[in-house]
């Protein structure tokens, strides 16, 4: 593989895991504001309003961000009635041309996103609620964890077209 | 082109892109883009995304990671190990006894998740290495241990029914209630299979030998405390939700906050239990949100085709069935479904289909969530695709072979299969108990 390739791979994978790692540590941000709401409307009377809205919006940037990372590790399940039973280069011969659909699919996600979130930039969109919050900064971090996700694909892709051609890349 | 056609080429591509062993959610998100771009041109190019608000919306499912960072603090800890020696101690005397005490084990555990990962972890690191050690069958333990963690979706706390409450707009809390009876009587089916079983063929369970499980009274009493953890646990979770003290999204945080101090009390709590929990819920967690997100905007489509309607009219209107004959037919053709194609994302395109016709044909909606539930286990442990299936084959011991793990479903099937028909045939099986704690 050329070094730019090579290089690519490093740095996305890289950027997905300290991403992904980041949003991995999110889930105690969820735990503890839903805790601590829980304790102070039924114990000093005093309800937060915006607690379950600010784990919402936790958990939406938890699973955007954390996408990347989680494909990387391969925790992404696939039916492996026939997968399986395929040796290591088949399954990287399969997956070059599949990858084209995952890859599709996030395309059309980033469109997507991309107009939805000029759309609340442009009006100022807001989360209709007694708190309020505005919606681009959500929506914004799930631009960008699209993105990282179409990165990482090709970062895979090119593991694998690596493989196939019996060379590995080898990052670490 | 119709839109029964149109259904049936996205149900079978969606097939197709499956069988290549791409990522489920990539198959099913280009399956469902595709069809919204043909369908509707360019348009509905955000489509795809405006799932991700819809998921959004859809707050509840914030108990998922929750949930799945509770189990993995309970088997990574370790904290679940005292509780399998409680059992191994109090019922290893009786022939197959490890086996129905691993049953006991996974019903407590079920007590405290709501999925049948920790289970699973649990079943296959601690009870499947000690059973196979004293020379149960691994046939029908590991059978055992699948179909023991299945009712993590069924006995309360369970994700599968508060994703079947937002699907069908019930209250959680009855849904929960609702499957606590029929999770119960489940594992007394399972325990009963096990006890005749080796009844009719000892050699499967052997007893434990005396000298290991003989101690005095007191020692077995000191035992009984690591029930203590369980229900310290389904009192903060469960309990306080229930007696509506807190709400739903707060007693999956609460549960998670009690798994912790659990683990921290004991002594387990270290950096490696804890790095290993983090990133398996960040993995499992990630893995179901972008099925559902996949699954959302296919089920979008099926929406804007009028589905419902087309599957009203070809059961009632084409077929004539009878109510009766409706609902038989839905939970097999969840099963078979099931056995094809992914199950969370099956949850998530079917459901909605099927619960609004349910509820139109007359039938109680909280009853019908225990029986989608209990379809749903059986669909999980169903091959080829089944997730718990690909679990086990992941976490269980090196000499139990895909081969053991598909013969070892069989008969624990069927038992599913005939409680299931219990609560179809005795609804207040199910319902006796929501209704007697609400209406009173």
């Amino acid at each position: 593989m050329p070094r730019p390739i090579v290089l690519y791979c490093k740095y996305v994978d890289y950027v997905s895991e300290k991403v992904g790692r980041l949003a991995m540590y999110s889930v105690f941000l969820m735990i503890a504001t839903l805790t601590v709401n829980a304790f102070t409307r039924n114990i000093i009377n005093y309800p937060i309003s915006w607690g379950v809205e600010l784990a919402q919006f936790t958990l939406a940037a938890y699973y955007f961000l954390g996408g990347p990372y989680s494909m990387q590790l391969g925790d992404h399940v696939r039916m492996d009635l026939i997968y399986d039973r395929c040796s290591d280069l088949l399954k990287a011969k399969i997956d070059l041309f599949t990858s084209f659909f995952l890859v599709f699919y996030l395309v059309v996600l980033l469109i997507g996103s991309i107009s939805s979130t000029a759309y609340a930039i442009q009006y100022d969109q807001r989360k209709f609620s007694e708190w309020n919050p505005s919606m681009i900064p959500i929506k914004l971090i799930m631009v960008f964890g699209i993105v990282l996700m179409i990165l990482q694909s090709f970062s895979i892709f090119f593991k694998d077209l690596a493989k196939v051609q019996g060379k590995e890349i080898n990052i670490k | 082109m119709s839109n029964e056609l149109v259904a049936i080429l996205m149900f079978t591509s969606m097939l197709m892109m499956l069988l290549t062993g791409q990522r489920v959610f990539a198959a099913i998100g280009f399956v469902a883009t595709t069809a919204a771009l043909l369908l509707y041109g360019n348009g509905a190019i955000e489509m795809p995304f405006i799932a991700a608000f819809k998921l959004f919306n859809w707050y509840p499912l914030m108990t998922l990671p929750m949930f799945v960072y509770m189990g993995y603090m309970m088997s990574e800890s370790k904290i679940a190990d005292d509780l399998y020696d409680m059992f191994h101690v109090w019922f290893g005397g009786m022939p197959g006894g490890l086996a129905v005490g691993t049953i006991g084990l996974m019903v407590v555990i079920s007590a405290m998740n709501g999925l049948s990962v920790a289970g699973m972890a649990i079943g296959a690191s601690i009870a499947l290495p000690e059973m196979l050690k004293r020379g149960y069958d691994k046939v029908m333990i590991t059978g055992v241990v699948q179909a023991g963690s299945s009712l993590g979706i069924l006995v309360p706390p369970s994700v599968v029914l508060v994703l079947y409450g937002m699907i069908a707009r019930q209250p959680v809390g009855r849904l929960w209630l609702a499957g606590a009876i029929p999770g119960l009587m489940m594992a007394g089916l399972f325990i009963a299979y096990i006890v005749i079983r080796c009844k009719l063929q000892p050699e499967l369970g052997p007893v434990v030998a005396k000298e290991e499980r003989d101690m005095p009274l007191s020692e077995k009493l000191k035992l009984l405390r690591a029930g203590l953890i369980p229900f310290f646990i389904f009192f903060a979770m469960t309990g306080l939700f229930i007696m509506g003290i807190t709400s739903l999204v707060e007693s999956s945080a609460v549960g998670a906050t009690g798994a912790t101090i659990a683990a921290l009390v004991k002594g387990r709590l270290n950096k490696h239990v804890m790095e290993e929990t983090l990133r398996k819920t960040l993995g499992i967690s990630c893995m179901f949100l972008w099925i559902i997100l996949a699954a959302l905007a296919f089920g979008a489509i099926f929406d804007g085709i009028g589905a419902v309607k087309a599957i009203e009219s070809l059961f009632i209107t084409n077929w004539d069935l009878s109510p009766w004959e409706v609902l038989i037919m839905m939970q097999l053709s969840y099963i078979v479904m099931g056995m094809f194609l992914d199950d969370t994302a099956m949850l998530v395109i079917v459901a909605p289909l099927y619960v609004p016709l349910i509820i139109s044909l007359g039938f109680d909606p909280i009853w019908y969530g225990v029986l989608y539930t209990i379809t749903c286990q059986i669909a999980y442990m169903t091959p080829p695709f089944g997730y718990n299936l690909f679990l086990m084959r992941a976490m269980a011991p090196k000499e139990i072979t895909i081969i053991d793990i598909y013969r070892s479903i069989i008969p624990f099937v069927l038992v599913m299969t005939f409680g299931l028909m219990l609560v179809i045939i005795f609804p207040e099986i199910a319902l006796w108990l929501p209704n007697y704690v609400y209406d009173k």
